[in-house]
């Protein structure tokens, strides 16, 4: 047995990793699609806000996030739809308006310390029996709902308004498509942290996409890429000392960039 | 004399946007089994009334029927497929092979958790097999032709069975023999299939044999029962423009 899994704390940290490697790969093949990649990040930050509070008042923090993260997400399509010219402005504003409260709140309440900095860059150190709960519970709820739409929210990604026209609830969809990415998000800033958390979700499927194969076949080559940057990183974090989001970003860099020259014509 | 149900019937249908008249009045039927072309100037309205038709925009005055029911109430939209202007431009990087865009076709009717049925594959094989890419089904749909993306596009708009096809300006972005071929296959599935067809173009001339009925719209609508005439009637609709004119086909009785 590796040494690295001699210690309780990098169990629960891989386990937890290869939970949310499999929600970011899955849920950011649509995310990628449907040309959401902006609301992630978005959502990451308002996640922030939500850890901000648990930390603050003495709540769980991963509790915490994945509400704010959900109130954030549904804000989100209510003002794009409303402000649909400047939905990009829009998501701008939330982003750097979260971070900005998230760090304020934190100031205010005399936490800003290491606790903090675990969540926006991740900790493999930090990862406990609790999150493990939390993460399997909302993960859960995520990957059903996520494989129960999933062909519907395939068509409304290739064409939403032909999907409309074939009787397919296309605003509803859209609304519990930002809700699981909110959930996914939130529950992931524990391992990889919230600044970097998009990137997780993002590159697996843009290197998967190199490719140029079928939906199916692009979904597990995201889960595969996104299996191996996490376990990638945490090992790398464990001997290197590094902060595992980081690590974990990177390695997944690497795969798209490693995707992308194979796949040049 | 036998009373029958137009598929659409759209009576004094007005559509205003920031205070600018985009379609003024317009009232008309469209009866099962009928070959429509609609032609007009760019900005006149087609497009305008097509969404109109499929729910994607509403109505500032006016009513829309569809098979009887007023459009708000009216659930049945596997009956109308639909291929927008778009269609054959699609994003060369999107995962899906032909298999996948014509699989979509069934979506919105099966029920949760059920992978796709018999029928469902049957409708599938059937729509690819009519529109002749069967070989192609494995393939990226980036990686075909315009005219072939074309025929992926109605092969999924048939695999729902419908029984009204709409097309917006389908032959953007296709070769001339592939434009050919595709309206001789539109005759067909009027013909042989008894599918309602209804599509904005350009190509009036080459068309005029095989359509029943011409709509000409600009911002009005005047509605033409022999194409032949379709050049008069343009001229009329540019000249007279806003002059709206509903000639009763008498293939039908209603």
């Amino acid at each position: 047995m590796l040494e690295i899994f001699e210690y309780d704390f990098m169990q629960r940290a891989f386990f937890a990793g290869m939970i949310i490697a499999l929600l970011a790969s899955v849920s950011g093949t649509f995310v990628v699609l449907r040309r959401y990649s902006m609301i992630s990040e978005t959502l990451a930050h308002s996640a922030l806000v939500g850890v901000a509070v648990g930390l603050v008042a003495g709540f769980n923090p991963l509790w915490m996030a994945v509400g704010v993260a959900l109130l954030s997400a549904w804000l989100i399509e209510y003002l794009r739809s409303y402000f649909s010219l400047y939905s990009d402005a829009i998501l701008a504003i939330l982003l750097s308006g979260s971070l900005a409260t998230a760090v304020i709140i934190v100031s205010l309440g005399g936490a800003f310390n290491n606790s903090l900095f675990s969540y926006l860059f991740g900790s493999i150190l930090s990862v406990s029996n609790e999150d493990i709960i939390t993460i399997l519970v909302f993960g859960s709820i995520a990957m059903v709902l996520l494989l129960t739409f999933s062909k519907e929210l395939y068509f409304i990604a290739y064409d939403e308004e032909v999907a409309q026209t074939s009787g397919i609830r296309v605003k509803l969809l859209n609304f519990l498509l930002v809700s699981v990415v909110a959930i996914i998000i939130a529950l992931s800033i524990r391992v990889v942290g919230s600044l970097l958390i998009g990137a997780l979700m993002v590159i697996p499927t843009i290197a998967a996409l190199q490719y140029r194969v079928g939906f199916l076949k692009t979904v597990l080559l995201s889960i595969a890429f996104a299996l191996l940057s996490v376990a990638c990183g945490m090992i790398l974090s464990f001997y290197f000392s590094l902060p595992s989001g980081a690590t974990i970003v990177l390695c997944v860099i690497s795969i798209f960039i490693v995707s992308l020259v194979i796949n040049k014509k | 004399m036998r009373f029958k149900i137009p598929i659409f019937d759209v009576k004094n249908l007005s559509f205003v946007v920031r205070g600018q008249n985009i379609l003024s009045s317009i009232s008309l039927e469209i009866f099962n089994g009928e070959y429509i072309a609609i032609i007009g100037p760019n900005g006149g309205g087609k497009t305008t009334l097509i969404r109109l038709l499929l729910g994607l925009e509403k109505q500032t005055f006016g009513d829309i029927k569809i098979y009887g029911k007023n459009i708000k109430n009216f659930k049945e939209w596997k009956k109308i497929g639909y291929v927008p202007q778009r269609a054959s431009l699609v994003d060369a990087s999107f995962p899906a092979t032909v298999l996948d865009i014509v699989n979509m076709g069934r979506i919105s009717q099966r029920k949760f958790f059920s992978s796709m049925s018999i029928q469902d594959k049957e409708a599938v094989q059937d729509a690819m097999l009519k529109m002749d890419i069967l070989e192609l089904q494995d393939k990226m749909v980036g990686t075909l032709s315009g005219g072939q993306r074309q025929r992926v596009m109605i092969a999924r708009a048939l695999a729902s069975k419908p029984e009204v096809l709409i097309l917006d300006e389908p032959n953007t972005g296709v070769d001339i023999v592939s434009q050919k071929n595709f309206y001789a296959l539109l005759s067909k599935l009027n013909k042989e299939e008894n599918i309602t067809i209804i599509f904005i173009t350009h190509d009036v001339g080459v068309i005029a044999d095989d359509i029943g009925r011409l709509f000409t719209i600009n911002q009005k609508a005047i509605v033409c029962n022999n194409p032949k005439e379709a050049l008069s009637c343009e001229e009329m609709s540019v000249l007279y423009g806003i002059e709206a004119h509903l000639l009763h086909n008498h293939k039908h009785e209603h």
